[in-house]
C-alpha cells in the first residue's frame, strides 16, 4: 500500500455514514499506526485498524463490510440501515432483562409468552384497551399520584457516593488536621463531610398518539411528579408535532393539566410521527438540554407513521449526546408484544434500556437508571 | 506479520497468558504510538492480567488504581501525611522554630503520600505500567481529570509545584461497560475488545493454566462452557470461572465430565441465581452428552 491516507479519509467517512464514529483524529491515529505494521499482511491491517480507528462491537460489522473495500481500493458501498441488534441486558435491575432477538424477532428474557391467548389479528393498541387502567377512578388516581411523588422524591434524593465537605457527616480527618495546622496543631474544631445530593438530569419525550391514548394520564402523572422533584427535568410531548410541556406543567391538578395538554398538544390521539419529533428535538433543543450528565427518556410505543431511517438517526443522535437513552414502552408488559414496529426497530440498536412503563412497580424499576 | 508482534505473541506465551494476534498488536501499537490502550470486554476474559502480564514482559512495575463509585484525587493522586506534619509542628512548638521553617519542612516530598497516578509519574528507572481498572466505575469529574493526566503527564501541587514524568508510563484502562465512557477520553486512547475466548484458544488456556488437567478434561470442558455460553445467561462464566472450575474437577481427580459431578460443581461456573435456576438437572445432563460427543 503505498499512500493509505486517501483510502483511510474515505473509510472513515463510509464508516460515518453508517453511524460508526470514526473522527479525523481517529484516522491519523490510524495512519500512524499503519507506519509501524506490515502493510502487505491483510490481517493485521485490519487488527491495526480496528485498534487505532477504536472499533467498538457495534460498529464490527459495518467495519468489516467496508474493510474489504479499503484493502482493494475499490469504492465503498452505500451505507446500508443499521440492522437491529441485540439489546445488552441491563446491569442494575437483571430481572426485568430484555433482549431483542433480531433472528427471530422476539423478546427474551421478563415475562414469559402468552400461551393461547396469542390473537395475531389483535393490534397492539387494542390490547391495550384491555388494561384496567381505564377504569381507574378518581380515588385511584390520588393513590396513584401520591405514590409517583414518593417515587420521584426518591429520584430527587439520591446521595452520590462521593465526599464533600459538609456541615454535618462523618469527620473529616485529613480536613480536621490541615485546619489544626494553621492554629499551630491544636485541634480546635472537627471538619465534616457527607455525601452531596446528586442532581440527576432528565429530559422525558412522550408520546401522546392514540395508540398510547390508555397510557398517557399515568405516565404523564409520574412526568409531573418527576418534575415536581427534580429541579432539572424537561418534559416534552410528542405526535405529529413536538411541544416543549415543562412551562405548561407548573400549577395543580393532573386532570386539569391534561385538559389543557390536550389542547397544547396538536392532534391529541392522531398518527405519529416519532422520527420527526424526535428529529426536531436534536435540532432543536438537544444542544442545550443534553450533555453527557444527562439521560434520556422515550416514552413511546415505537408505532412510527414516518421514514424510519429519520427515528434510527435521531436516536443515534441523541445516544451520542446523552449519557444514556431509554426506551419506556408501556406495550412490552404484554407477553404477546413483540417491538417489530418498524420505527421501534429502526431505534432499538441505540437504545441503551428497553423497559416497560404501565403500573407503579416498572416505574420503580426505573429509579435507578434515571439517578446514575 | 511484523516480527515485533510475532515476539510480543511469543513474550505472552511465556508468561502464560494465552493471546490471539488482536491482543499482541494491540499491545504493540500501544507501546509504539505511545497511547494509553483502553481495553474492554466482559468480567473474566483476562483484562486485568494483560496488564500484570504486560509488567512482567518489560520487567517493570505493575502500578494499579481500582477505580469506584466516589474515587477522589486523595486516593488517586497524593496527599499530605497530615499526622506527621501535625507531630513535627508540635515538636517544634517547644523548641521556639521559626514557623516559616517549620512550614517549608512540612510541605515537602518527605511528607507526601503518593498515590497509584502520582507514584506512576514519579518512578525512576525504567517506565512502570500504569493498570487504571474498570474506570467505569469512577464517576465522570474523576474520568475528565484523568484525561488531563493522560495528555502531559503531569502533577501540580500547590505547595510543591509541578511534578512531570520523565517517561510517561504504559498505560491501560480496562472498563466493563457498566456505563458509557466519555468521548474524549476514548478517543484517547488505542481500542481493544476481547471476546470470550473461542473454543480453540479456551482449550489452550486451560491446558496452559492447569497443567494437570488431563487433556480429555480440558477438551471436554471447553466444549462445556461454549454450549453453556450459547444459553441465555444473566452472567457468562468467563475464563478466570474455566479456570476454577476445572481446577475444582481436578481435585475431585475427575478425566472428563460427569453430569453429576458437574451440578455438584455448578456453582463455581454460575454465580446468579437465576442463572443457576435456569441450568437445571436436566440441562446438564444434555450439556455434558454435547461436550463428550463434540470432545472426541
Amino acid at each position: 500500500m503505498k499512500d493509505p491516507a486517501p483510502r483511510l479519509v474515505r473509510l472513515g467517512r463510509a464508516l460515518r455514514a453508517e453511524g460508526v464514529e470514526a473522527t479525523v483524529r481517529d484516522e491519523m491515529d490510524a495512519a500512524a499506526a499503519l507506519r509501524l505494521v506490515d502493510t502487505g499482511d491483510r490481517d493485521e491491517v485490519y487488527r491495526t485498524l480496528r485498534v487505532a480507528l477504536k472499533i467498538r462491537p457495534p460498529g464490527v460489522d459495518a467495519f468489516d463490510r467496508h474493510f474489504a473495500a479499503f484493502w482493494s481500493g475499490e469504492a465503498h458501498a452505500p451505507a446500508r440501515p443499521p440492522a437491529p441488534r441485540a439489546i445488552e441486558a441491563p446491569r442494575v435491575a437483571p430481572r426485568s432483562a430484555l433482549s431483542w432477538d433480531p433472528d427471530t424477532r422476539t423478546l427474551h428474557g421478563g415475562r414469559a409468552p402468552g400461551g393461547d391467548g396469542d390473537d395475531p389479528g389483535a393490534s397492539p393498541a387494542a390490547l391495550l384497551r384491555r388494561k384496567d387502567l381505564e377504569a381507574a377512578g378518581p380515588g385511584d388516581v390520588a393513590d396513584m399520584e401520591r405514590a409517583l411523588l414518593r417515587l420521584a422524591r426518591r429520584l430527587a434524593t439520591r446521595r452520590s457516593r462521593r465526599l464533600v465537605p459538609a456541615p454535618r457527616g462523618r469527620p473529616d480527618v485529613r480536613r480536621s488536621f490541615r485546619r489544626a495546622l494553621r492554629s499551630e496543631g491544636e485541634l480546635l474544631a472537627l471538619a465534616r463531610r457527607g455525601r452531596p445530593l446528586r442532581d440527576p438530569r432528565l429530559v422525558f419525550l412522550c408520546d401522546t398518539s392514540g395508540s398510547m391514548e390508555a397510557h398517557v394520564p399515568f405516565l404523564l402523572a409520574f412526568l409531573l411528579a418527576v418534575r415536581r422533584a427534580v429541579r432539572r427535568a424537561e418534559v416534552f410531548a410528542f405526535n405529529t408535532e413536538l411541544v416543549h410541556l415543562t412551562r405548561t406543567l407548573a400549577p395543580a391538578g393532573v386532570r386539569a393539566r391534561l385538559a389543557r395538554l390536550a389542547r397544547a398538544v396538536p392532534d391529541w390521539s392522531g398518527g405519529t410521527r416519532i422520527g420527526l419529533s424526535l428529529a426536531a428535538f436534536v435540532e432543536r433543543h438537544a444542544p442545550a438540554m443534553v450533555d453527557g450528565r444527562t439521560v434520556v427518556v422515550i416514552v413511546s410505543d415505537g408505532l412510527d407513521a414516518g421514514e424510519p431511517a429519520l427515528l434510527a438517526r435521531a436516536a443515534r443522535d441523541l445516544r451520542r449526546r446523552a449519557r444514556r437513552l431509554i426506551w419506556l414502552n408501556p406495550l412490552l408488559a404484554d407477553a404477546r408484544y413483540r417491538p417489530d414496529a418498524r420505527g421501534m426497530r429502526a431505534a432499538l440498536p441505540f437504545v441503551d434500556q428497553l423497559a416497560a412503563a404501565h403500573d407503579v412497580a416498572s416505574l420503580e424499576r426505573l429509579i435507578p437508571l434515571l439517578s446514575t | 506479520m511484523t516480527p515485533e508482534i510475532t515476539a510480543l505473541l511469543a513474550d505472552l506465551d511465556r508468561e502464560g497468558y494465552v493471546a490471539d494476534a488482536a491482543i499482541a498488536t494491540a499491545l504493540f501499537l500501544a507501546r509504539g504510538l505511545d497511547k494509553p490502550l483502553l481495553v474492554e470486554g466482559d468480567a473474566g476474559v483476562g483484562k486485568t492480567e494483560l496488564a500484570k502480564v504486560l509488567a512482567r514482559i518489560l520487567e517493570t512495575d505493575l502500578i494499579r488504581l481500582q477505580c469506584y463509585e466516589g474515587l477522589d484525587v486523595q486516593t488517586a493522586l497524593y496527599e499530605w501525611d497530615y499526622p506527621r506534619q501535625l507531630l513535627r509542628v508540635r515538636m517544634s512548638d517547644g523548641r521556639g522554630e521559626d514557623p516559616r521553617a517549620v512550614e517549608a519542612a512540612i510541605f515537602t516530598r518527605d511528607y507526601l503520600l503518593e498515590r497509584p497516578l502520582l507514584q506512576a509519574i514519579t518512578r525512576q528507572g525504567p517506565p512502570p505500567v500504569l493498570l487504571i481498572d474498570e474506570i467505569d466505575r469512577a464517576d465522570d469529574g474523576f474520568e475528565a481529570f484523568l484525561l488531563e493526566l493522560l495528555s502531559d503527564f503531569q502533577v501540580t501541587i500547590p505547595e510543591l509545584g509541578t511534578i512531570r514524568a520523565e517517561r510517561p508510563p504504559h498505560v491501560i484502562l480496562t472498563s466493563n461497560r457498566t456505563r458509557e465512557l466519555g468521548d474524549a477520553l476514548r478517543r484517547r486512547c488505542l481500542y481493544l475488545y476481547i471476546e470470550h475466548p473461542d473454543l480453540e484458544k479456551e482449550v489452550r488456556i486451560i491446558r496452559r493454566r492447569v497443567p494437570e488437567a488431563e487433556e480429555r478434561l480440558a477438551r471436554e470442558v471447553g466444549h462445556f462452557l461454549s454450549a453453556l455460553r450459547g444459553r441465555d445467561l444473566v452472567k457468562p462464566p468467563g475464563v478466570a470461572e474455566t479456570l476454577d472450575w476445572t481446577r475444582a474437577l481436578v481435585s475431585l481427580r475427575q478425566d472428563g465430565l460427569d453430569a453429576e459431578v458437574v451440578r455438584q460443581t455448578l456453582g463455581c461456573l454460575l454465580k446468579a441465581r437465576a442463572d443457576l435456576e435456569a441450568v437445571d438437572g436436566e440441562a446438564v445432563a444434555a450439556l455434558v452428552e454435547q461436550a463428550r460427543g463434540d470432545g472426541r
